[in-house]
């Protein structure tokens, strides 16, 4: 019987099977959250809210909040493809979806997760920190397409890693390079909104951030049907 | 000239062309202004290893493409050839430019955007190599592999263009663009030793891709052998 | 079951036949497979038989498109026709031991889930009745799969490879775990499928070797 089902559907139908085994189980979040809680915990205790010196605090602690973000990010975004290949699901998902509504349910999945996670880390970051946010929209918007390229970027290779043997040292070897430019230009967009409250602070940092997203977002859709099935 | 004549005599070329290269570049090329010593010498090694390991990334990429469209296991070969080569001058490349920065700057490394620049380029070969290393199939790891380059090919520019938008460089700028027309702020002598070593690198790499391809061809045929 | 199946046969007009020629599988210096060649079409079931790491496994996922061969080719033919890889997952079922349903959902959930992404859901009520005539209980459909014994999650595997009605089906050790009971109810459902479904089994299950119109046996 052939297929009747829009590609919009299926992946819905994945995303809400993502969810509905992540609240049951809660590896994937529990993994990030705790990783992000503890470097957090273990940030503030060492520099706390005043070790820095005035200068130097936009620059070094937006580097600081996108290293624990990406580091929290690599312990739990590779799950979402390495569990389907653990417990031997992948196969059955492989035949009966089509490729690009498992990237689009994966990467969707993803980026809610991590939107999760910043919603709780930022601002617990800025108390524990005491870090004064000038341009609130400004990093919203960053900690937003930072977060959509970001599990762009970790989805794809989470597909790559999934299929290979020791698939979890593999992850952040193969993703950090890849999202060196991404790193570079989030924390850059992350200090402007920390010092100026103009929208236009964070514009170069985001018109980065967003054409990048873009780019890997289509190579990533025209390469994932090979990664994916072969 | 027959084409097997050719062939034979072509490394021999390349070896004295080479060797030209090197005694130009130590002694006979015009001492440059503005560098300490001698050591702008290095300059004549330096770029040319920089710039055949950017043309392997670009050799991978488009054999990657070809193995994606073609499924011909030759096709990874070269890419992975390709990548092999160029992780090799991507190392010569860093240590002649951190020899060149202590002399230069005092410092072995200053993170550099040229410097950052190929330093992923590196981490981006070792990535390559780990996931070829960890997928047994060799169809599978083919077409990962093939994947990754093309992804990762298509993330480079990003560094390339937006850090050193960020920082300042270090970088001597050999190449000045003025109102449209690129002028070169170096010395005839010693553009004609640098443009000579930059044939002669390319020349080496392309003898011994050739190389690393036959081979392959070599290893494939005796597989098909054993099969039949 | 027998409504369910008789709509089958009205459905699947197509007929696909799969073709393979020279099929040869090398993982790294080990070759697996060398140069099998056979069909697969409806009525006419193909068995492949074989001691343990003789290749039954790895035959089938080169000829369900999930792995490529070394050497050789694989066709799906509607007619004459061949048809793209794209359009042989649609068409295709399968059931093999690396198939497991998902243990953080119900059975139940497990089908309508693979029935969304296949454009099939019609509601439960199929689905049900499916698992039942698998011999799966109403009162275990909404229970983990997690909690579930070997041989109920093969019937729910099995569910899983036919709910979609699919042209082509290729079950890997299908009696995996079955009892008695079981077995006979897969028995029931091949048969009942292979006029209009081309279909390959992989066993070494003499009862399943007796279904067989064609047979492969591969050496180890």
């Amino acid at each position: 019987m052939m297929r009747r089902s829009s590609l919009l559907a299926e992946s819905l139908a994945i995303v809400c099977k993502e969810l509905a085994s992540e609240l049951r189980q809660r590896v994937a979040l529990s993994a990030i959250g705790l990783f992000a809680i503890t470097t957090l915990i273990a940030v503030a205790y060492q520099i706390g809210p005043y070790s820095l010196a005035e200068n130097d605090r936009p620059f070094l602690l937006s580097a600081l909040l996108w290293i624990i973000l990406f580091f929290a990010s690599m312990a739990g975004l590779a799950r979402v493809f390495v569990k389907e290949e653990d417990a031997h699901t992948a196969k059955t998902l492989r035949l009966a979806a089509r490729p690009h509504a498992v990237l689009l349910g994966k990467l969707v999945f993803n980026l809610l997760l991590l939107l999760a996670l910043e919603v709780v880390v930022v601002p617990l970051y800025c108390g524990l920190m005491g870090l004064r946010i000038e341009g609130v929209l400004g990093l919203v918007l960053v900690m937003l397409a930072g977060g959509a390229t970001l599990s762009i970027s970790a989805t794809f290779v989470a597909a790559l890693i999934a299929r290979a043997s020791g698939s979890n040292t593999l992850f952040p070897i193969l993703a950090l390079p890849l999202l060196l430019p991404l790193l570079v230009a989030a924390i850059a967009g992350t200090r402007a909104a920390v010092g100026s409250p103009e929208l236009g602070a964070v514009l170069p940092a985001l018109r980065a951030i967003s054409s990048l997203g873009g780019v890997t977002m289509v190579t990533a859709l025209l390469l994932f049907p090979v990664v994916w099935r072969d | 000239m027959t084409k097997d004549a050719l062939k034979a005599v072509l490394p021999w070329v390349l070896g004295l062309w080479l060797a030209g290269v090197t005694v130009a570049g130590l002694l006979w090329a015009p001492a440059a202004a503005g560098f300490h010593g001698d050591s702008f010498r290095i300059v004549f090694f330096h770029v040319p290893q920089a710039w055949v390991a950017v043309l392997a990334f670009c050799v991978n990429l488009v054999a990657s493409i070809r193995y994606l469209r073609t499924r011909a296991p030759l096709d990874d070969a070269r890419a992975a050839a390709a990548a092999r080569l160029g992780m090799l001058f991507a190392i010569l490349a860093t240590v002649t430019g951190s020899i060149f920065a202590k002399l230069e700057w005092g410092m072995f490394w200053n993170w550099d955007p040229r410097e950052t620049s190929i330093v992923i380029l590196l981490l981006i070969y070792a990535a390559y190599f780990a996931l070829r290393q960890a997928v047994v199939d060799e169809e599978r790891r083919a077409s990962l592999a093939a994947a990754f380059a093309i992804f990762a090919f298509v993330t480079m520019p990003f560094l390339i263009f937006v850090i050193p938008r960020v920082y300042s460089s270090l970088h001597p700028n050999l190449v000045e663009a003025t109102q449209g027309a690129v002028r070169f702020k170096m010395d005839p002598g010693m553009r004609l030793v640098l443009f000579s070593a930059l044939a002669g690198f390319t020349g080496l790499f392309a003898w011994l891709y050739s190389f690393e391809v036959r081979l392959a061809r070599v290893l494939a045929a005796r597989h098909s052998r054993e099969e039949a | 079951m027998g409504v369910v199946i008789r709509e089958v046969i009205v459905l699947n007009a197509g007929v696909v036949t799969v073709r393979f020629d020279g099929v040869t599988k090398r993982f790294g210096r080990q070759r697996v497979l060398a140069g099998v060649g056979g069909e697969v079409r409806p009525g006419h079931l193909l068995v492949v038989a074989g001691p343990n790491g003789s290749g039954k496994s790895t035959l089938l996922n080169i000829l369900a498109g999930l792995l490529r061969p070394s050497y050789g080719e694989v066709r799906y033919l509607d007619g004459d026709v061949p048809l793209p890889r794209d359009d042989w997952y649609p068409r295709l079922g399968m059931a093999a031991p690396d198939m497991a349903p998902y243990e953080e959902l119900s059975a139940l959930a497990n089908l309508r889930l693979f029935a969304r992404l296949r454009g099939c859901y019609n509601g439960d009520g199929p689905l049900g009745t499916l698992l039942e005539e698998l011999g799966l209980a109403a009162a275990h459909h909404d229970r983990l799969i997690a909690a579930f014994s070997s041989g109920m999650r093969q019937r729910v595997k099995l569910a899983q490879a036919t709910l979609h009605l699919p042209e082509v089906l290729l079950l890997d050790e299908p009696s995996a775990n079955l009892d008695a009971d079981g077995h006979l109810r897969l028995g029931t459902l091949v048969e009942r499928l292979k006029p209009t479904t081309a279909i390959a089994v992989a066993t070494n299950d003499p009862r399943e070797i007796a279904w067989g119109d064609a047979k492969i046996e591969l050496a180890g």
